[in-house]
């Protein structure tokens, strides 16, 4: 029922609360307005740098351009380590919406990603937020060509032209060099250590091509090789596809220091060769200088395997294999050095002044106390000197005079630590040294808490290299080239030279506290070990080279105890209770410059296995020597005929022909 | 008032006299407002009038005839349909939730053959008519405490319930608010927006679990932390700040901002189309902009307190207010001050329901002031009885 209902009071009670609450929604209208208002000036007037500087990094974008890594050269300028060209696909995660249709359609191109989509997935979850992972490594052009056309469609993935380290010698030099590998969370932990803070940490590092280096020279010259990142910036949209590059953005990568080396590539491969399949180490440096030419170890890897990333089942064998690979035997490891100590223990016998000439009678065993300690020859010797001792390698001989009051264990090892055992060398390049061990009276003090008293018995170990006793085939080969050298006290380095800066090499050598007539009766010792027909290398450390003769001494360390063992021979045997198998030697015999020493790992013998081993090493050595090769190759004796046979004298007639300096283009013969 | 003179019976309702009455400054500000819009759409378009340019101004022209048309119509007219179309509004909307075609994983469109049609664009306008006569048949005592408050609260809750069910969370709040700001402006006490408000605030961790789907709940969460997830969802909340923050005072100019013209900007046309124009024009533009919708938003509620209807006022509060709550709500998604819910700028952004839906809001609007002598009777309510 319809009605006019003026009810004033009601009508103007209506109106009245309706206009207060119009004002009321007006005012907060207003102050939404304003506050709105006041938000645009926040942004826009206020905070405006910081959007600005995220708009042009929206719409800017670097992409690093990883720095060619330094080569590594040997000592002729032959390039041991280089790079190669390597294309591939990177995708930036950050700029990827969907990660599985990217993948597709990059699969599209590339079907061998498909197979390893699982890893893929993996690293790319694992990636940092702004760092590229790379997806398909090493393309080859047919491919990296067809990605390349394809990727600008493709949000998010870029392709990448990088170089990646190349080993032309494969295993030759694995251990010195060593090798590079992608940038593990435990390397970023040390380079944040060494920068301070994640801030300053070059982006670099976390490019996908960009490797550091992990062992060796590659690690040790790490920063000297690496060079610094370029960069281009380019514009990009909102996919993250580009749609200019800015030139004057364009920053080229400056490539790292070339490292060259002291090695010789061509004696460090015959080293390998000649080691084969056994397992050891081999040094040679210059003992002047203290210049190492050849240090390698065996067996080897490719260190190829590791810049792209080994698989863990390759990785395993290797690490597996008994006869271990991945350690560098040079200066990684140490062994018993045998007899080859004993120059060292005749030289510390001579400086205590036990008179050479001195003869002990060796009959097949030495007794002491309720033991009887046997020589390696069961029917003895019979008498002998020191020169005899040394070209024998008789046991006995230093058994008897090892514990004299004119030696003892102290005085062997002060000698032994003088040439340069039993400690690292400061100055070397490469880590990974160990120090071995020079026992003496202090050591048993401290290293064998239950029994510190030193036993007179154990002397006689000690003076013929056993017992306490280890050193590296580093630390041998310097021994030697000290006793070669007499005067000077070298340490062995590796490096020559770094970018265009030569690097100067440790002249100031300590002088050797050692008299140079004692120090002619060692090394007439070692001369007799090859030279004379009873010396236990004779038959296996002859050069052939010319005049030029070699003086070494063999070792053969045990590994097991004899005590309880009737057959002492090796053969039949497993390999890891087999003896070790040690030769150090100096050449040339009369002017020594070499020194090398080499060690084969449960060798067997000295003189069997490692005595050819360093002759083969040490030949190619003198060969390449200018020096050498001067005495090597005398002139041809003159026929006497030919000698005093009158020049022909030039006449006029029979002038020669006036060469042709411009011959016709006819003249020249078809090729 | 000059209009007031005229008192002869039948002269108001004479057309050139209720065209002369149309508010022409309120058109130029609206006309000026989608003036802008076309200017920035032509922009981001790449410097061009297709594709957005020239339909957004064609559209306004529509709409704008469309506006005139609908001012022209007897308040008494609106008065009689606004139960029909608020149950007509209803009856769609159920039937969307059971026939409705699922687009985008929501339900929200009905095909009627000739095309899709969204019956929640109609409930914005419908819900301000039931209620507004409502509360016109109904005294200002009614509109307190008492059990005729339930009848407003479910006119508002049905819909907003089905709304929000498609999923539509922008429009179900646009439909709540606009209905809480008639029953506002109607005269609800203070006690009783208080109560509504407490509760609202307890519904709030529940609504959060249970009701809200898990893709806006995360729009809320990530509004509260952009940064957290750059290209995720928060990231058009960050391309947005990003796009406004580098426009500075004056803007990077037309057709050279970056972040719309490379697309980081996401629906640079649409619902952040404020960030183009933020961009483009600065501090500038984008005050400007904000300072036309004010001048917009006052006038209309100037016609609000002209109008000699109650059922006028509230129409035009509440047309205002659906109009207010998109332009606030929009311009705090874009800068960052609200979750990002569909809800466009209205005039400004592309789009051409919400064109027709603001214009026909706005010829009720209009409609207001051309009659806004007109006296409208006091219809007994069909609760008439029980007083």
């Amino acid at each position: 029922m319809a009605e006019t209902s003026i009810i004033f009071s009601d009508v103007n009670e209506r109106q009245g609360v309706f206009s207060r609450r119009v004002f009321l929604m007006g005012g907060v209208v207003a102050f939404g307005l304003f506050a709105l208002t006041g938000r645009l000036a926040q942004l826009q007037l206020i905070e405006g740098g910081k959007y600005r500087r995220l708009s042009s990094a929206n719409q800017f974008n670097y992409r690093l351009i990883p720095p060619p890594r330094g080569q590594i050269l040997d000592r002729n300028g032959v390039v041991i380590a280089g790079n190669r060209p390597s294309f591939s696909v990177l995708v930036m995660r950050s700029q990827v919406k969907d990660i599985d249709e990217t993948l597709d359609q990059i699969a599209y191109v590339l079907p061998q990603t498909l197979l390893r989509r699982r890893a893929i997935l993996r690293d790319i979850n694992q990636s940092r937020r702004f760092a590229p992972t790379a997806i398909a490594t090493d393309l080859n052009w047919e491919d990296f060509a067809k990605v390349n056309l394809y990727a600008s469609t493709i949000p998010g993935v870029d392709v990448s032209m990088d170089e990646v380290r190349v080993y032309h010698y494969g295993g030759a030099f694995s251990h010195v060099i060593g090798y590079v590998g992608k940038i593990s969370d435990k390397d970023l932990k040390a380079e944040n250590a060494a920068t301070g803070d994640e801030e300053q940490l070059d982006p670099i590092l976390l490019h996908p091509g960009f490797r550091i280096g992990k062992q060796g020279i590659e690690k040790a010259f790490d920063k000297d090789l690496r060079g610094v990142a370029g960069a281009r910036k380019i514009e990009v949209n909102a996919t993250g596809n580009i749609i200019a590059e800015d030139s004057d953005g364009m920053r080229p990568a400056t490539p790292g220091e070339d490292v060259v080396l002291t090695l010789d590539a061509e004696i460090q491969q015959r080293a390998l060769e000649v080691f084969g399949e056994d397992s050891g180490g081999a040094v040679l440096m210059n003992i002047h200088t203290g210049e190492v030419l050849c240090m390698m170890s065996a067996p080897s890897f490719d260190p190829n395997l590791f810049v792209s990333g080994i698989s863990s089942k390759a990785y395993g064998l290797l690490r597996d294999y008994e006869r271990l690979p991945l350690l560098d035997k040079c200066i990684g490891s140490t062994y018993a050095p045998g007899s080859t100590f004993k120059v060292a223990t005749a030289l510390a016998f001579l400086e205590g002044g036990i008179n050479p000439e001195e003869r002990v009678v060796c009959s097949g065993s030495y007794r002491y106390g309720n033991r009887s300690f046997a020589c390696h020859k069961r029917g003895g010797h019979g008498p002998q000197t020191m020169h005899d001792a040394i070209k024998n390698s008789c046991d006995v001989y230093f058994y008897h005079m090892c514990n004299r009051a004119e030696a003892g264990p102290d005085r062997i090892a002060q000698t032994a630590r003088a040439l340069g055992m039993g400690h690292v060398f400061e100055n070397f390049e490469i880590a990974g040294q160990k120090r071995g061990t020079i026992p003496d009276r202090e050591y048993k003090r401290t290293a064998f808490k239950n029994d510190p008293k030193w036993h007179p018995g154990e002397t006689l170990s000690v003076a013929i290299g056993q017992g306490y006793v280890t050193t590296s085939a580093l630390q041998l080969c310097t021994y030697i080239a000290r006793i070669a050298n007499g005067q000077k006290a070298v340490e062995p380095y590796l490096v020559k030279k770094i970018g265009e800066v030569e690097k100067v090499p440790f002249k100031d050598f300590k002088d050797l506290p050692f008299s140079r007539a004692h120090l002619d009766i060692v090394r007439a010792g070692m001369v007799a070990v090859s030279n004379d027909v009873t010396g236990t290398a004779y038959r296996n450390s002859r050069l052939n080279l010319g005049n030029i003769e070699m003086a070494g001494k063999t070792g053969t360390a045990q590994v097991r105890s004899y005590d309880k063992v009737t057959n002492r021979r090796n053969e039949g045997i497993p390999w890891k209770l087999r003896d070790h198998g040690l030769f150090v030697a100096f050449a040339p015999a009369d002017n020594p410059k070499y020194a090398i020493a080499v060690i084969v790992q449960h060798g067997m013998g000295g003189s069997m296995f490692a005595a050819p081993k360093a002759r083969e090493i040490m030949k190619l050595a003198l060969i390449k020597d200018p020096e050498m090769q001067a005495r090597i190759i005398q002139p041809m004796p003159v026929d006497p005929n030919l000698a005093n046979a009158p020049d022909q004298p030039l006449t006029s007639d029979a002038a020669p022909e006036p060469l042709d300096i411009n011959p016709s283009p006819d003249a020249i013969p078809p090729q | 008032m000059a209009e007031s003179a005229l008192t002869r019976p039948g002269q108001r309702e004479r057309y050139q006299n209720k065209f002369a009455q149309i508010d022409w400054t309120l058109c130029l500000m609206m006309a000026l407002i989608a003036g802008m819009g076309s200017l920035v759409l032509y922009s981001v378009g790449g410097m061009s009038w297709d594709p957005w340019a020239y339909d957004h101004l064609f559209r306004f022209g529509l709409c704008f005839v469309v506006m005139i048309g609908l001012s022209m119509i007897n308040l008494s007219i609106w008065l009689s349909i606004s139960y029909w179309a608020y149950g007509g509004s209803l009856l769609l909307l159920v039937a969307v939730e059971l026939f409705g075609k699922v687009k985008m994983g929501a339900q929200r469109w009905l095909d009627i053959g000739i095309t899709d049609i969204q019956p929640s664009e109609f409930m914005k306008l419908a819900i301000v008519l039931a209620l507004a006569r409502w509360y016109h048949e109904n005294s200002a005592k009614d509109a307190n405490w008492s059990w005729k408050l339930l009848v407003p609260i479910f006119m508002i809750l049905i819909p907003f319930t089905l709304v929000a069910h498609q999923p539509d969370l922008g429009t179900a709040m646009l439909i709540l608010i606009t209905g809480v700001a008639v029953m506002v402006a109607a005269g609800l006490n203070w006690k009783a927006i208080a109560t509504a408000a407490g509760a609202g605030i307890v519904a709030i961790p529940f609504v959060f679990t249970f009701v809200l789907h898990d893709y806006q709940a995360k729009r809320i969460t990530t509004f509260l932390d952009p940064e957290s997830d750059p290209s995720g969802s928060g990231y058009h909340i960050l391309q947005s700040k990003i796009a406004m923050g580098s426009g500075g005072l004056l803007g990077k100019g037309l057709g050279l901002g970056s972040q719309s013209q490379l697309n980081f900007l996401p629906e640079k046309h649409t619902d952040f189309i404020m960030a183009a124009v933020s961009e483009e024009l600065g501090f500038v533009g984008g005050a400007s902009v904000f300072l036309l919708y004010g001048l917009v938003i006052f006038m209309a509620l100037r016609i609000a307190m002209l109008s000699h209807s109650h059922f006028g006022r509230l129409a035009v509060a509440g047309a205002i207010a659906t109009f207010a709550v998109y332009v606030l709500i929009n311009g705090a998604m874009v800068m960052g001050l609200a979750p990002v819910v569909g809800v466009p700028m209205p005039l400004l952004s592309y789009g051409g329901s919400v064109m027709l839906t603001v214009m026909v809001g706005f010829g009720l609007i209009q409609g207001v002031r051309v009659h806004r002598y007109q006296e409208l009777p006091r219809q007994n309510s069909i609760f008439a009885r029980f007083e």
